[in-house]
């Protein structure tokens, strides 16, 4: 609290402005906290970065480049010791010296890095941080040659785009999908009613404290409320003529996605979604086996597999009136940054060695998410049921838009989510997120 | 005077002159002292040499001139006789210019540009990286297996660069800055791809020296004509050992100051720090550059309808959560100090260190978990009393979260400055005050308060000034939330700081320039409402 002990007043004013401006400085600034979903989720959570863009822990420090290799990679600190392994044995190969440098919050730091030409020459994360990236010129396209895109999913390398350019190589999926506690609801609910009905039922027998559960929270999760609010054909952005998405054309007030919202109503009155219920409020609900059903991604495994709670993941069940619930689809790359010190090495590196089997499926051993290239995936799809239900529950999944515009979006929509679980009219409610979220972009 | 001074009085003022040792002493120092002087003065201009050679490398001239500058200073004070009071103000005054001044000045100059995502680089590099993005590969180009390698004879770290090519027939090329050329098969050593080793005539370049020279090949493309001798694209790398034919789809044309896509048509023209296209149809171009928009930013955050309107709410509840938080922590904090002071409490020790306990964890830890108690369902709190309140969904109800929290979290800080201060007011004042006939109440209130206010007025200032601008606890807690009445972007609990942080960096894309104007407009509130806090924290002192 009041630290500033002998500081007098304007101090303060002076280490506020510090930490409002502090975005240029090139380092994390102290007064800025992470949000308890951040936390709780870790950095594992590469799609929850969305909401809280700039958000950093005091005690995380930003890497400073490794000035004396001459290849370095920044990643979060899951895929660190497996790149290391592969970075090393790539500077064997070519004689030079490799770093795998841990950043807490990669995106943000890269972009607080390259801005002063301190960066890495090679970033590892989530493919829609990739229109900001572009819009400030610190990654660079990657020229993938035709044979090589062929052997990824299709998903996987259209969310490398932007404005029809690629700008990375893909190396795993994510999405979200049904965990069920199989001691608690042993049957794949049938459809969105059936598994209120299940959670319903025991929760009335006093089995369960709670039918269901995903993030909601009192500021709301636009991510995790996707898949409902989207259920008929609503959505965030249109398309333009080229098939990118169009930042001109929100549909967040849309008809159809009305009616998404009228679903995330009726699944509040069912007791499935509740303001109260935050990342790590789900977690512990779950893990203590006091719900049945969680909606959450293959990041949340970990906790569930920690508790050692019996599960099985299937894909979001589908609302019996023909609503299709359709979570965004993530998918993880490697960026290489325009500002590389050594850009051939860098572009080497992505080429030829993210885009072998071995890497991908030695990637897959650390974060257990679908693999990208469509070899290393049908390889553990065959021996791991997860994977193949994460990579169902991934199936048709709707790519997170990566323009920047997306950043407008994220407070306003999850607000508006969270305000009708709460109760408030979803056609109000959606209708004023669009307004916002127009005057936002526009801004 | 003098000339009425008597002898008697000048035979004394001859005595007082100090003798000849004296003068010696003072005026002589010691030649280790001097040693050690100059090698401290030279060390700095060491040091600040250092730091100028590396802004000259980075380029930035107005630091160059401003390190020339202290250097200076650092000679004239240091190195000479005179300015005795600046030898000691020197190094404060310079840290204060550095540590708060300057980076006031830079956040007054960022707020006047529209610094921010999309705007980050000068114009030359938004075009440079528009141009370099669009390169292609040219439909239906095969690709060429690669190395790099140099002229023999020539140095590997000057040398022409050229490209050894093979392509998918296996037919061998050297590709120069003049063009494409067949080289002849004899002598060529190459791998099982395809990609050649070594060519008799050149050396190939290790990973190594390629790395070593990735500014030259930045530069470097082969170029490809057609019939008519024209380029039509060139020959690039993309990594070490593979070459692709592109072209760049989106050309810029320096002289009408536009950029043409070559693809679809479209020209693009420089507009509001970006390529927006020719008459307004269809998005501008991602990347914008950085530059000075005036005003703009002052007025967008006054003009902002969200901003305006919530302004006042949050000025309101931002000045009653310091004065509150600072009030209602100092008298617990004083409360619990007097209580310990008592010489009968036993096991004082134990107590101090339990109370101590919230000061020492990190809010970031605290926050959260008064956060996740305050939950309605789930929470703590709730449960423990069989309450049902929504104490982070409500807006009254998250006020008084948010202050029950930051009290828990404030109170120890003054048990400490308040114990601290206690052991300096005599005992001797408390037994007048006995003696007078005061109970324990007035002696606290008319003698030991005044008393200890004079002590930690100061502090209550800086205390106020800090908890104005108390973003972690806001921003961990409640997020600024609950957002009523149909927006995301004024909560409840929302202080002008975190207010601010998400209208410029949280909700759309970070905009340093927006933030810094909001920054500023900020300052000057906390600026004013410490200069009167001061003013009458003096005025405190002259009672008494």
């Amino acid at each position: 609290m009041k630290r500033t002990t002998g500081a007098v007043a304007i101090t303060s004013a002076a280490a506020l402005l510090l930490s409002a401006c502090g975005g240029d400085s090139g380092e994390e600034t102290a007064d800025q906290g992470s949000s308890a979903e951040e936390t709780a989720a870790e950095d594992e959570e590469a799609a929850e970065d969305e909401e809280a863009a700039g958000d950093d822990a005091a005690s995380t420090e930003a890497p400073v480049r490794d000035e004396n290799a001459e290849l370095v990679i920044w990643s979060d600190d899951v895929r660190a010791p497996i790149l290391t392994e592969w970075a090393e044995q790539f500077g064997e190969e070519y004689g030079i010296t490799t770093q795998v440098q841990v950043a807490t919050d990669v995106r943000q730091q890269f972009k607080d890095a390259a801005n002063v030409d301190q960066g890495p020459d090679i970033v590892v994360g989530a493919h829609d941080w990739l229109g900001e990236f572009v819009q400030n010129g610190i990654v660079e396209p990657v020229q993938m040659s035709s044979d090589t895109q062929a052997l990824f999913t299709e998903d996987s390398l259209e969310a490398t785009k932007y404005d029809g350019q690629i700008y990375g190589v893909p190396y795993a999926t994510e999405s979200l999908g049904l965990i069920r506690n199989t001691a608690l609801a042993p049957e794949t609910p049938a459809s969105m009613e059936d598994l209120a009905a299940t959670g319903k039922e025991l929760v009335d027998s006093g089995e369960a404290d709670q039918a269901f559960v995903t993030p909601v929270s009192n500021v709301g999760d636009a991510y995790h409320a996707f898949p409902y609010l989207s259920a008929y054909g609503g959505g965030i952005f249109g398309t333009n003529s080229d098939g990118g998405w169009d930042p001109s054309n929100v549909i967040v007030g849309s008809e159809e996605s009305i009616q998404g919202g009228e679903k995330i109503a009726w699944m509040a009155e069912q007791g499935l979604l509740n303001v109260n219920v935050d990342f790590p409020t789900m977690e512990s609900l779950f893990a203590e086996g006091r719900t049945p059903y969680m909606v959450a991604g293959p990041w949340a495994i970990p906790n569930v597999e920690g508790a050692e709670i019996e599960y099985a993941v299937d894909p979001i069940p589908d609302f019996e009136d023909g609503g299709e619930t359709v979570p965004f689809l993530g998918v993880q790359m490697f960026y290489v940054a325009s500002g590389a010190k050594n850009p051939t090495l860098a572009q080497e590196f992505v080429n030829t060695y993210v885009t072998t089997e071995d890497m991908q499926l030695a990637l897959f051993e650390t974060g257990q998410r679908p693999p990208a290239l469509q070899s290393a995936l049908d390889t553990v799809s065959a021996d791991d049921e997860d994977i193949e239900a994460w990579s169902a529950a991934g199936e048709g999944a709707s790519p997170m838009p990566n323009i920047p515009a997306m950043n407008a979006v994220w407070a306003p929509l999850g607000q508006a989510t969270s305000d009708i679980v709460g109760g408030s009219d979803p056609a109000e409610r959606l209708e004023a997120a669009q307004e916002e979220i127009v005057s936002n972009i526009g801004r | 005077m003098s000339e009425t001074r008597s002898s008697d009085v000048d035979a004394a003022l001859h005595n007082l002159e100090p003798s000849g040792e004296h003068l010696e002493f003072s005026s002589r120092t010691p030649i280790w002292v001097q040693v050690v002087k100059w090698g401290l003065i030279l060390l700095t201009l060491a040091v600040l040499g250092w730091m100028a050679q590396q802004v000259i490398e980075a380029g930035y001239w107005i630091m160059v001139s401003l390190i020339g500058f202290i250097a200076l200073c650092v000679i004239a004070v240091y190195a000479t006789r005179r300015a005795i009071p600046a030898k000691y103000l020197f190094p404060g005054v310079l840290l204060m210019l550095l540590l708060q001044i300057w980076p006031l000045l830079y956040t007054v100059q960022i707020s006047f540009t529209n610094f921010g995502d999309g705007h980050i680089s000068t114009k030359e590099e938004a075009v440079a990286s528009i141009v370099a993005n669009s390169v292609r590969e040219v439909e239906g180009s095969s690709r060429y297996a690669l190395n790099v390698a140099v002229p023999e004879g020539t140095d590997v770290a000057t040398g022409d660069l050229a490209y050894l090519l093979t392509d998918a027939e296996g037919t061998y090329y050297v590709g120069t800055l003049e063009g494409l050329e067949e080289l002849p098969a004899d002598g060529v050593e190459a791998g099982p791809t395809g990609r050649i080793i070594s060519a008799p005539g050149w050396t190939a370049l290790t990973p190594q020296e390629v790395n070593d020279r990735s500014d030259d090949l930045a530069d470097f493309g082969v170029p490809v004509f057609d019939e008519s001798g024209e380029q039509t694209a060139g020959i690039r790398q993309v990594g070490l050992s593979e070459a692709f034919i592109g072209t760049p789809t989106r050309v810029y044309d320096e002289e009408a100051d536009t950029i043409t896509d070559t693809v679809t048509g479209t020209v693009y023209v420089a507009e509001d720090a970006n390529f927006v296209p020719e008459g307004g149809e269809g998005a501008a171009l991602p990347q914008g550059w950085r530059e000075f928009v005036g005003f703009e930013n002052y007025t967008n955050a006054f003009t902002n309808a969200t901003l305006r309107e919530g302004l006042t709410k949050v000025f309101v509840w931002n000045v009653f959560f310091a004065a509150f938080t600072v009030v209602a922590t100092f008298l617990m904090g004083m409360a619990i100090a007097l209580l310990m002071n008592d010489e009968r409490l036993k096991g004082k020790g134990l107590y101090r260190s339990i109370l101590i306990l919230p000061y020492a964890l990190p809010i970031y830890v605290t926050a959260l978990v008064w956060a996740s108690m305050f939950n309605q369902d789930f929470g703590l709190i709730n449960n423990l009393f069989g309450l049902d309140i929504n104490w982070l969904g409500n807006a009254w109800w998250a006020r008084v979260a948010v202050l029950i929290t930051n009290l828990w979290l404030g109170f120890p800080y003054w048990f400490i400055v308040c114990t601290g201060a206690l052991q300096a007011i005599p005992s001797d004042v408390k037994e007048a005050a006995a003696i007078d006939g005061a109970g324990a109440f007035a002696t606290v209130r008319r003698v030991i308060m005044p008393l200890l206010l004079v002590a930690v007025g100061p502090l209550m200032i800086a205390s106020f000034a800090f908890n104005f601008n108390n973003f972690g606890l806001i921003w961990l807690l409640t997020e600024g939330g609950p957002f009523v009445g149909g927006q995301s972007s004024i909560g409840s609990t929302d202080l002008l700081i975190t207010l601010a942080y998400r209208l410029a960096l949280g909700g759309a894309s970070p905009n340093f320039g927006f933030a810094s104007a909001i920054s500023v407009v900020i300052f000057f509130l906390v600026a004013t409402i410490s200069y009167f806090g001061f003013t009458r924290t003096a005025a405190l002192e002259d009672v008494n």
